[in-house]
């Protein structure tokens, strides 16, 4: 018996999409796999978010497939053709994905608590206690235990974000999507919620991280992917990518960055 | 016989039950009828779209007496006989569902798309977004023009008169006609009508502010 | 009913240029009255704001109908005899005057008070900035908002039949009686409203573009 290789968490192959007459994904081919922290860089346009988006299949692919733990995302092949799932089915495909938005995305009638707790009991079917319970233990891990009670307009952004975090964490995802995580916040609040991430990838959690922050996809993240053009330009060791850009777009694309940081 | 004899009182108090009943009447078939012309609006299918488009700008373009007499009085040259209440009823509570759709409507639309988004990733089903994200998220949108939609309704029962419901505005006439005082019956309906509507306000603005409340 | 159409057009276009009549003038009427009203709300005397509450609470707060035959009858009780369309125009101007001034207040108000400031600072005069920076961006923000009301004028004129002006509403009243045919009246007398409906929705339309795209020019 020959050791097979693992299985990936994720995986994307020959994936296009397009909005009307312009095309944002142009063959696309990603593994991910249990335990990878991947980052996702490139200018804005180049595509990283709606490749994100397509992995949870929020906004339909229009060809190629992706992969979820073993079951293809949003599609079902037929003798006829492709057909869109059913709710039942995209619901089961998505599960073990956890999704993190760039505005956070809680729901302002809710409290903090039960922001995070009404998944678990409408689509887990968990009583009240038990959700409770585990509601309260998920806004410890973001430290914010304390503003249970507090409902989202009272929250900074940072520490909604960290709600927010701990609602996806909450029903027990097996690898997490961030959305470009920071990008709405203020300066100072970035480092609170990059801690978490930073935590969160440190308990070996599976996350694909669309993201500005090239200090976080630098240090935390062991790859990182440039994507330019709707297509992936280079891909590996961040620490690699960083010094010794092999294409001259993502040379240019550190340089602009650099500049902009000094 | 003076206007505040005990029977002028019984029947002005007769006859304000009577406009309070037929508004929450008409009150309740407007709000139950305008979320399903509210979700046809919202449609990607122009089947629903379209024909719940035309509802609503026909609702708001007509005056109410000109459907009330289309139904009270047109309705029995197409087999639809109904007596005056029932009629008025129906009139106020269909005219108020094209108002309520339409603030339904905006309603649902102010709920960015991204709460519905995260809420499906979390597995909630299309019937579970809709009760506990949905509604709840554009009940702080809905709730100011709906009190001033409900008095709307409550002011729009007056013209039910016109079809002989026995309601204030009928009543006050009545009551003119036995004590020959043209306007002081009329005068009482509106103290009536005016102290219903300032409750009404009352109570809607007194609403929000626990809505508000309970999110700060 | 394109036969009814054809024996009752000239009735039903008396009709309805009475609607246009009564609406129109009221809603010419009700205009200054209501920024009066709006201006009174906005005053710095107790009294004026007082008066200006209580006139708006009344005729916002009670039904059209009541109104009309208050204000058709009330001259009655001290012997005058006025006539239906002259009631019939006041009561709806005093009604329109009231939901038009909560317009006009709220696009007054709507301007923020640095813009003024910072005309004064550029060393505009008091008229110059009403007529320059206030009346245009008022005019922008009220314009939706004052042609809805149009709208519901027009639809609340169809209660003047009660008291027998001949819009309409009693014209469609008067074919349904003489032809026994109420429900092909009404339904000529409902494409009319919507027909009027109609063009104020497309004259809105017309007038936000063109307050979109060119400004005050």
């Amino acid at each position: 018996m020959t050791e097979t290789a693992p299985l990936p968490a994720l995986s994307i192959r020959g994936l296009k999409k397009s909005f009307g007459p312009r095309t944002v994904l142009n063959g696309i081919d990603l593994d991910i796999f249990e335990g990878d922290v991947v980052c996702i860089i490139g200018p804005s346009g180049s595509g990283k978010s709606t490749l994100l988006r397509a992995m949870a299949f929020l906004d339909p692919y229009d060809a190629g497939d992706i992969t979820v733990f073993g079951r293809l995302m949003g599609w079902r092949d037929t003798p006829m053709g492709r057909e869109l799932q059913g709710e039942q089915e995209l619901a089961e495909a998505r599960a073990p994905l956890g999704m993190v938005f760039q505005h956070f995305h809680l729901w302002p009638h809710l409290s903090a608590l039960a922001n995070v707790t009404l998944a678990l009991k409408l689509a887990r079917g968990m009583g009240r206690k038990e959700a409770d319970a585990l509601g309260m233990e998920m806004l410890g891990r973001v430290g914010l235990a304390s503003h249970a009670r507090n409902f989202p307009d009272q929250l900074s952004g940072g520490q909604k974000q960290r709600v927010a975090i701990a609602r996806a964490l909450a029903v027990k995802p097996r690898a997490m999507l961030f959305d470009e995580p920071t990008s709405a916040l203020d300066p100072q609040l970035v480092g609170e919620v990059l801690s978490v991430m930073k935590t969160l990838a440190a308990e070996g959690m599976t996350m694909v991280i669309v993201t500005h922050e090239m200090g976080f996809a630098a240090h935390a993240a062991n790859r990182t992917v440039f994507m330019d053009g709707g297509v992936i330009v280079e891909e590996g060791d961040p620490k690699q990518l960083f010094r010794a850009p092999k294409s001259a777009r993502l040379a240019e694309f550190l340089e602009t960055w650099r500049e902009r940081a000094i | 016989m003076t206007l505040l004899s005990p029977e002028f009182v019984a029947l002005f108090i007769r006859a304000f039950a009577i406009t309070l009943g037929v508004t929450a009447a008409g009150l309740a078939i407007a709000l139950l009828l305008g979320l399903p012309v509210a979700l046809a609006l919202r449609s990607r299918r122009t089947v629903l779209s379209v024909p719940a488009r035309l509802y609503v700008e026909l609702m708001r373009g007509a005056p109410l007496v000109i459907l009330l007499f289309l139904v009270y009085y047109g309705g029995p040259s197409v087999g639809l006989l109904l007596d005056a209440p029932t009629a008025g009823i129906a009139g106020l509570g269909l005219y108020g569902a094209g108002y309520f759709a339409e603030i339904y409507r905006a309603g649902l639309n102010a709920v960015p798309p991204g709460e519905i988004e995260a809420a499906r990733m979390l597995g909630l089903g299309r019937t579970q977004i809709f009760l506990h994200i949905q509604m709840p998220g554009a009940l702080r949108l809905i709730l100011p023009p709906g009190t001033g939609q409900a008095i709307n309704l409550l002011k729009e029962s007056a013209v039910l008169s016109i079809i002989t419901v026995p309601e204030l505005t009928k009543t006050a006439g009545e009551i003119a006609n036995l004590t020959f005082s043209a306007v002081t019956p009329y005068l009482v309906a509106a103290l009536l009508y005016w102290a219903a509507v300032e409750t009404l306000a009352r109570t809607g603005r007194a609403a929000e502010r626990r809505l508000g409340a309970a999110q700060k | 009913m394109l036969a009814m159409l054809h024996q009752t057009y000239p009735v039903l276009l008396d009709g309805l240029m009475m609607t246009l009549l009564v609406s129109g003038i009221a809603l010419l009427i009700g205009c200054p009255l209501g920024l009066l009203i709006a201006r009174a709300a906005l005053s710095d005397s107790r009294a004026a704001r007082w008066t200006s509450g209580i006139y708006r609470s009344f005729w916002r707060g009670t039904p059209i109908l009541v109104q009309l035959i208050i204000v058709f009858y009330l001259p009655m009780s001290f012997g005058l005899k006025v006539a239906p369309v002259l009631a019939a125009i006041v009561a709806l101007a005093l009604n329109t005057a009231a939901f038009q001034s909560e317009i006009y207040r709220a696009g007054l108000s709507a301007i923020p008070a640095g813009q003024l400031e910072a005309a004064r600072l550029l060393g505009l005069t008091r008229a110059q900035i009403l007529v320059r920076i206030e009346a245009p961006q008022a005019i922008r923000l009220m314009l939706p908002a004052l042609i809805s009301e149009a709208l519901a004028l027009i639809k609340n004129s169809s209660l003047v039949s009660v008291i027998a002006v001949t819009e309409i509403t009693r014209r469609a009243q008067q074919i349904a009686s003489a032809t026994f045919h109420p429900l092909e009246a009404y339904t000529l007398a409902l494409v009319a409203y919507l027909a009027i409906a109609a063009v104020l929705a497309g004259a809105g339309l017309l007038v936000e573009r063109r307050l979109a795209h060119g400004g005050s020019r």
